[in-house]
């Protein structure tokens, strides 16, 4: 370990930070280009050590705990540059999705993430394939990433995709990227298909979500929490006015998002969309959640002490074919983060491998790894 | 070639005598697809599922063939077509339906036919979004293994983004399932892997697709431009203006007198350039943005805008639209149709080039274009009987795609690589990025079983660092 030291010091000594409330580990390294976090991997490779990526730190307690050797932080991986016309932009992994949100809203445009990004990073918000609550009508943030630029587990520069909106060029390494949680390698850029943001919104309350969800022609969200119920609207003025009168008027201007549900203990359960209102049925009396219908996820903040209730819980979204995946739990939780491993699971394995033959990247935080 | 005897006996012993072919026409009719490529077929099986897909991939393997899976054989880069003699696995007997209406979605078998699963899901009023123009008799297997498009695309994206989960039959003869109704599968999204795969990671059996909501309105017109540049500036700023057209395609004079001499629409076949946009959605929204691509044509010198008053008239607009490949047979017997994709505020320059590139070569060139997504489909129409005219085209050809990628662009937007492409993917790639994707198929299919000698130029596996697995390694 002391050669070892030695040699990160001469190598990446000028790499060397800090990141809150990342993980201890022996080295935790910032590289500033693609070129320093590919050679930052092939050493990592070289000498067997684990690597955590960490961008703002927002879905790291997601899956298995990582014990890293090497934590590398992704934010100061920058640069950006957008095709306004084309409707495009690329952006180094580092940069906060907050902060690409607010230049694309100056040209009425917008990447879709997350409502609440917070300092989530943009690497952070592809790699944990986070969608915002919009994807009702505008589908996940994977059918937005169009190119990225990987640094394989073994220190290889890949790009996969262009910067173009259409595209069957080879395997789609973007969507595989997406959702990954750094089992493939690090993030060092993306390129992201963008959206025009209508004109007007509003938010209709109404009191059966189900029948609403009906009614309306194709709505960005249809939100239920326990203060309510409301459909998310966007479009032409003469659109949006038509529509609140159709959903019964009781409409505010703009979308008043709720905030997502905090708490020790935080789970997704995900089911077919058509199951998301038996999903809430089924929750805690007192549990704060949002629960996305027409998408079939339920946020919940649920007590970390209630074992019962996410192993029901669990059962029961498995059997529908779905999931309950622990988005936030305290350290030695009990609770499995993913549940029941996919059947694809020996496949999955083969396709990390074809990334990171070594497996230095975040062992323990997929499927079946634990 | 007469295929070998204990293969076929082997086939029919698994599928029954109807379920397999082998007669020296059987080999010839399914030896290419719509495109110019023709390959070498042993046998032709017909599954009905998934355990007789398995079946046949095992007897394969046992006799040293390989399996190439087959659809409608639309294609047009020799995606179905062997580059080695073969075992084709023809899907069209997969044809079961399940619509499952609460959720919006379908299991289906990679024989339907596009055009029959939104026919079928009409009465639900929903629709399966992506809409290539040979839907009439295109398979979804097919639409699954090209991530094909259509000109509806533009406001609801290709093929994967409407396919939730797929079943297929790996290199094993394992049956695997992977995605689902749920959102975000856990683990890897091997899903969007397999879809734009070009059957080279294993043989779908079953799709489950997404089904969207019919809109309640549509809006179509023809705008007219006396030059192609105005229409494509068209284009360009309709895109930059904030609204998503449903679909936005442009066709070229040459194209537009080919297809009024087939289909009879009255289209205005003086311009030198006609767009067929259409808006769709909620009642009140329509007319306003219909308005805004009016007035940006009209900006730019449109010379004639015809708004479609009745269906009648929006159905022969898009009749003719998709009649654009069959109208050529009145040029010329032969065309060669390229599918590459440009960002979409370059089409003007890269109309140009063409023109040029067809001049320089002294071909006639007829563009049909997605415009709206930037997906050129420019067709060099040609008599292939007359010697060295098809290594003319193809040379001009790879001009065309050299263009695209100058101006940003890539080598297909829907058709796929196939054979035809293969050996183009370094322009686009490079060592490195062509053995990791050659790393990933064999992830899936180590011994190339599947469609071997497509997507991928020979000699991509070439790059590697020589560091051996670790013993206990995460992987």
């Amino acid at each position: 370990m002391t050669a070892l030291r030695s040699t990160v010091a001469r190598l990446f000594g000028k790499m060397v930070a800090e990141a809150p409330g990342s993980p201890p580990a022996d080295f935790t390294l910032a590289p500033t280009t693609a070129d320093e976090c590919a050679a930052i991997l092939d050493m990592a490779s070289e000498h067997r050590l684990r690597v955590l990526p960490w961008g703002g730190g927002t879905h790291q307690g997601m899956g298995g705990r990582v014990e890293p050797n090497v934590v590398l932080i992704t934010t100061r991986l920058g640069g950006m540059s957008e095709d306004t016309a084309d409707l495009t932009i690329t952006a180094g992994a580092g940069i906060g999705a907050a902060a690409m949100e607010e230049r694309l809203l100056e040209r009425r445009q917008t990447a879709l993430f997350p409502e609440d990004s917070g300092v989530s990073t943009v690497g952070g918000m592809v790699a944990s394939g986070s969608s915002g609550w919009r994807r009702l009508r505008y589908g996940p943030t994977r059918d937005r990433v169009i190119e990225v630029v990987l640094a394989t587990g073994d220190g290889r520069l890949v790009r996969g995709g262009a910067r173009i909106v259409k595209n069957v060029t080879g395997y789609d390494i973007p969507r595989l990227a997406t959702g990954s949680f750094g089992s493939l390698g690090v993030i060092v850029s993306v390129s992201l298909k963008l959206w025009p943001m209508p004109e007007a919104a509003a938010t209709v309350r109404v009191d059966d979500i189900g029948a609403a969800l009906i009614r309306a022609y194709r709505p960005l969200a249809a939100l239920e929490t326990r203060q309510g119920c409301a459909i998310y609207l966007s479009g032409t003025p003469a659109e949006v006015t038509a529509q609140v009168a159709e959903l019964g008027g009781n409409a505010e201007e703009g979308h008043a998002w709720p905030g997502r549900p905090t708490g020790p203990f935080v789970v997704a359960i995900r089911v077919p969309p058509a199951s998301t209102a038996a999903a809430v049925g089924r929750l805690p009396r007192d549990a704060q959640f949002v629960a996305a219908h027409g998408v079939g996820e339920v946020i919940v903040s649920l007590s970390p002490d209630d074992g019962e209730t996410p192993l029901a819980l669990r059962s029961w979204a498995e059997d529908l074919g779905g999931a309950v995946v622990v988005l936030a739990a305290p350290v030695g939780h009990g609770f499995d983060p993913w549940g029941t491993p996919p059947a694809s699971l020996d496949l999955q394995r083969r396709i990390r491998a074809a990334f990171d033959p070594v497996g230095v990247m975040v062992p323990g935080r997929m499927p079946g790894d634990r | 070639m007469p295929a070998a005897a204990n293969l076929v006996e082997d086939l029919r012993r698994a599928l029954g005598a109807e379920g397999v072919r082998a007669e020296p026409l059987d080999q010839r009719l399914f030896s290419k697809d719509a495109g110019v490529t023709r390959g070498e077929v042993v046998a032709v099986t017909f599954p009905r599922n998934a355990v007789q897909v398995s079946q046949v991939v095992l007897i394969a393997a046992r006799h040293g063939y390989p399996i190439v899976a087959r659809g409608a054989g639309t294609g047009l880069a020799g995606g179905a077509v062997p580059s080695q003699p073969a075992v084709l696995i023809v899907t069209t007997r997969m044809d079961d339906v399940v619509v499952d209406e609460a959720n919006r979605t379908a299991w289906v078998g990679p024989g339907v036919i596009n055009l029959d699963l939104s026919r079928r899901t009409a009465s639900l009023g929903l629709h399966f979004a992506p809409d290539p123009s040979s839907q009439a008799a295109c398979t979804l297997g097919g639409n699954v293994a090209c991530n094909s498009g259509g000109p509806h695309c533009l406001a609801e994206g290709s093929t994967v983004n409407h396919v939730l989960a797929v079943e297929f039959v790996d290199a094993r003869g394992q049956i695997l399932t992977v995605g689902g109704t749920a959102p975000d599968p856990a683990g890897l999204d091997v899903r969007s892997v397999v879809v734009g795969s070009e059957g080279t990671l294993g043989v779908v059996t079953r799709i489950l697709v997404k089904l969207t909501p019919n809109p309640p309105a549509v809006k179509t017109m023809l705008l007219a431009f006396s030059k192609v540049s105005d229409a494509a500036a068209t284009v360009s700023e309709v895109i930059a203006s904030g609204i998503v057209p449903a679909a936005l395609e442009m066709m070229d004079q040459p194209m537009v007198r080919a297809v009024e001499n087939f289909v009879h629409a009255d289209l205005p076949v003086a311009a030198a350039a006609v767009l067929l946009a259409e808006v769709n959605g909620h009642v009140a929204a329509v007319d306003a943005e219909a308005d805004v691509i009016i007035s940006v044509g009209r900006r730019h010198g449109a010379t004639e805008v015809r708004l479609a008053a009745d269906e009648r008239e929006r159905l022969l607009m898009w009749k003719a639209r998709k009649s654009a490949f069959g109208a050529i047979a009145q040029i010329a017997p032969d065309y060669y149709l390229h599918d590459t994709v440009i960002p979409r505020n370059r089409l003007v320059e890269a109309l140009e080039e063409i023109y040029a590139i067809a001049r320089r070569k002294d071909l006639l060139v007829m563009n049909v274009i997605h415009a709206g997504d930037g997906n050129l489909h420019p067709q060099l129409v040609f008599d292939g009987s007359v010697p060295g005219q098809l290594e003319i085209v193809k040379s001009a050809a790879v001009e065309i795609v050299e263009m695209s990628i100058r101006l940003g662009g890539t080598l297909s937007g829907e058709h796929g690589i196939g054979l035809e492409k293969r050996d183009l993917m370094s322009l686009v790639f490079s060592a490195v990025d062509l053995d990791a994707q050659a790393r990933l198929r064999e992830a899936f299919d180590q011994d190339h079983r599947f469609n071997p000698g497509t997507v991928l130029p020979a000699g991509s596996r070439c790059f590697d660092f020589g560091r051996s697995v670790a013993e206990g390694a995460w992987v």
